[in-house]
């Protein structure tokens, strides 16, 4: 088990936690990103930051410190 | 049947098409882009169906009922009936992209809820089926029981069918389906409850759409996720990300450069058309050196306006805008910004009021402040006509040597980079002293890749063009006669001769004191000679009235008032004046300076398709001699104080609005309006010492 943000570029996980339960978090479950989804990394913007990730048929772009709440699993 | 009029709303996550669809159930072209933020408050059209008319409004998007930014806000309100203007809805249209349908269920599952006469119209069906996507929708409606239309905005699929489900909705009162709890108690107890209720809430989303929805994944990247690849990659997106800016500035300043000069040719010849129709007096004064010398300096530039907006249109429309924003959130967030920042800031380019406006996407609002402050230093399109002019006449065309780069393009992306530099230093220093605060969320969805729709591009050109015509024919029109009447009046004959001969009898002097000094051939001498030759031919001692005129107009003696604080700007006070002019609106500016410089040159004849404008400012001289007014540094001067400088009543009206407060609105005028002297001067000083050098 291992941060989102630590996903290599093109591999996938399956979310296993959401740490937190303030807005940015809310802001994460809301557009998908809840337990048992899997994600895909897609890469990052020039300086590594932000993240580009996919899930449930989609493109989200997320900071690495946004996406260190969220634990995932490789799959 | 009641002919209460019936309201219904379009709610749907951001950039599923809403504003489209509701452009085409009402008729009312409203502004779409792929991007989220295009629709930041409420739109209402009217159209009747059956006889019954109904109340469509158009919402921003947003993901949940629990608001977390501005725009996010007004669509919570107006579902829930808060805003006291809109009546509560009858009727909700739960607007769901079909490319995407598990994640905009999430915000369906809530609308559901509430019990409300509820339709669904899946938006985009084009693009699913592209993606070989494919959704039963007969099933899916029995599924959540409430009709379900599959539409394509863009065409006018399906709208005929949503039109009747809308009308029916409140007929067939909705059976409740939605059952939470079952998939709540199948939930890991580890969670804390607000995460629990998420998870559940997806997890009936799947079982809804288990065999409702059959996807066949193509094996082959399709081409979507290839350009993505390359247009958000660290490297190659970044530098793709220069490059199309270089290509939209330098395009714009080459290509539409002949278009310009067939508009400069048109004026001209409308110009001297007048000319030999008017008779003498004040009439022709005001027609010729009021309003054609005003807005003829102005229109010329529609070519570029179009082409500007053609770019911005173009952008908006692929989904580009969200990548960009997403290559550039580091930077951002190194000035104390975000890339939440960057399409309000974008869109500024434009003109800076939908760009502020833009920011009410941004959920912190210390961003959001941060942002709406330097969003004015954005050049917008009302610049680029100074721009344009000024680099076109006093900026060497030369090649720099790089690429196919010349000079005049180079300064005029300097104007614009001068902007963006300023904007992110008051930004850093500001996030560092006033708005100290933590980072700032981005989560951001990044739209799917589409063609622009030719349709909207054009619209926007289009409605560009039209919008900047209106300004040249009332704003400036009025402007340039307000000047053209301040700088004729009051009209003393005698005192113009007097100023004349004085003017002359002082030239004289000094002349004879070189002459008796045996410095007759210097420089100033031979100067001094040529001058006064030149004010006895018919034309000089014409062009020596008018300019005694000025002088002693109403304007002339505001100008030589406020003289001494343009001087170290390197300005004469005609430029003072037009700048004076151009603070409620700076696209007066080049009307303001062609009604003031019409002193003397009337030779249309010189060079076809060449700006009039340009002509009178290359031959401008200092007052009672014959030193040039413009310079490159004086140009540069003034570029740079328009590039800076708070010229924008309308702006800062808006600032005061958006921020609840008319303290933003002072504080952003004043720092502007302070850096764009200091700015002027700065490039006036440094400009004369290179020069000299
Ligand atoms: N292919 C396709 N594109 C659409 C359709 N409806 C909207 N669009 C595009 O989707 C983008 C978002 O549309 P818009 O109406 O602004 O979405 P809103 O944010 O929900 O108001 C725009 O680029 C539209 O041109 C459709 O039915 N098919
Ligand atoms: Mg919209």
């Amino acid at each position: 088990m291992h941060e989102l943000s630590l996903l290599k570029k093109g591999s996938a996980g399956r979310v296993v936690r959401i740490h937190g339960t303030d807005s940015i978090s809310m802001r994460l479950l809301e557009m998908g990103l809840t337990p048992g989804v899997s994600v895909k990394m897609i890469g990052a913007a020039l300086l590594g930051d932000p993240l580009e990730i996919e899930l449930r048929g989609y493109h989200l772009s997320v900071r690495k410190s946004e996406a260190s709440r969220v634990e995932v699993a490789g799959s | 049947m009641s002919t209460r009029p019936f309201t219904t709303v379009l709610l749907g996550n951001p950039n599923t098409g809403k504003s489209t669809l509701f452009s085409a159930l009402v008729g009312m072209p409203t502004r779409v882009g792929n991007y989220p933020g295009v629709t930041v408050e409420e739109k209402i059209g009217r159209y009747t169906h059956r006889e019954i008319p109904i109340d469509l409004i158009d919402l921003p998007g947003t993901y949940s009922l629990s608001p977390k930014s501005p725009d996010e806000t007004v669509t919570v309100n107006v579902l829930f009936g808060r805003v006291p203007r809109i009546p509560s809805p009858d009727c909700v249209v739960i607007v769901a992209d079909a490319t995407n349908l598990e994640r905009n269920l999430y915000l369906a599952s809530y609308v559901l809820e509430l019990g409300l006469p509820t339709v669904i119209a899946l938006t985009l069906c084009d693009a699913a089926e592209k993606k070989w996507i494919s959704i039963d929708a007969d099933e899916l409606s029995r599924r959540l029981g409430c009709a379900v239309v599959p539409v394509v905005a863009t065409t006018r699929q399906g709208i005929a069918t949503l039109r009747e489900m809308i009308t029916d909705a409140p007929h067939f009162p909705r059976r409740n389906k939605i059952n939470i709890e079952q998939h709540l108690a199948a939930v890991d107890s580890i969670h804390e409850p607000a995460v629990r209720e998420a998870i559940a809430r997806y997890a009936w989303i799947e079982n809804i759409l288990d065999g409702v929805v059959s996807k066949h994944p193509s094996t082959t990247r399709s081409f979507d996720e290839q350009i993505d690849a390359a247009l958000t990659h660290r490297l190659w997106g970044t530098l793709f990300f220069i490059l199309t800016m270089l290509f939209v500035f330098t395009s714009i300043f080459w290509v539409a450069t002949p278009l310009m000069e067939l508009m400069a040719f048109g004026v001209d010849t409308i110009g001297v058309w007048l000319g030999s129709i008017l008779p003498q007096g004040a009439v022709r004064s005001l027609v010729i050196d009021g309003m054609i010398a005003g807005v003829g300096g102005v229109v010329v530039f529609l070519p570029q306006i179009a082409m500007l907006f053609f770019f911005i249109a173009m952008l908006e429309g692929c989904g580009y805008l969200s990548r960009a924003a997403f290559l550039m959130d580091r930077l951002l967030v190194g000035v104390g910004l975000s890339g939440k920042s960057f399409i309000p800031l974008l869109s500024s380019f434009a003109c800076a009021i939908p760009g502020i406006m833009a920011a009410r996407t941004i959920e912190n609002r210390r961003d959001r402040l941060l942002t709406i402050l330097v969003a004015p230093l954005m050049s917008c399109s009302a610049r680029l006509p100074v721009y344009l002019l000024l680099t076109g006449a006093f900026v060497p065309n030369v090649p720099v040597g790089v690429l196919w780069l010349r000079l005049p393009a180079i300064v005029l992306l300097s104007m614009y980079a001068v902007g963006v530099i300023v904007a992110a230093t008051v930004a850093f220093v500001l996030s560092r002293t006033v708005f100290v605060g933590i980072p700032q969320p981005f989560v951001m969805e990044l739209p799917r890749w589409r063609w622009p729709q030719a349709a909207v591009v054009l619209q926007r050109s289009y409605e560009a063009s039209v919008s900047f015509l209106q300004n040249a024919g009332t704003l400036i029109v009025a402007v340039s006669i307000v000047v053209w009447a301040l700088s004729n009046y009051p009209f003393d004959e005698q005192a113009i001769e007097a100023e004349i001969s004085h003017h002359r009898i002082a030239l004289k002097t000094q002349l004879e004191s070189l002459r008796a000094a045996g410095q007759e051939t210097s420089q100033t001498a031979m100067e001094l000679t040529e001058i006064l030759a030149a004010m006895e031919t018919p034309e000089g001692i014409r062009a020596a009235q008018k300019g005694a005129l000025q002088r002693q107009s109403f304007l002339g003696r505001t100008g030589r008032l406020i003289e001494p604080l343009v001087q170290p700007l390197g300005w004469d006070w005609r430029i003072g004046c037009a700048a004076i002019a151009s603070f409620p609106a700076r696209e007066v500016v080049l009307g303001t300076l062609g009604v003031i410089y019409n002193v003397g040159d009337v030779d249309l004849s010189k060079k076809p398709g060449e700006n009039a404008l340009v002509r009178r400012l290359r031959a401008a001289t200092w007052d009672g001699t014959n030193r040039k007014v413009f310079t490159l540094p004086v140009a540069l001067s003034i570029m740079v104080f328009f590039a800076l400088c708070a010229q924008c009543a309308s702006t800062l009206v808006i600032i005061g609005r958006e921020t609840g407060s008319w303290i933003w609105p002072v504080i952003t005028f004043t720092y502007m309006t302070t850096l764009a002297w200091l700015g002027a001067f700065a490039t006036y000083q440094i400009g004369t010492w290179f020069m000299g050098a």
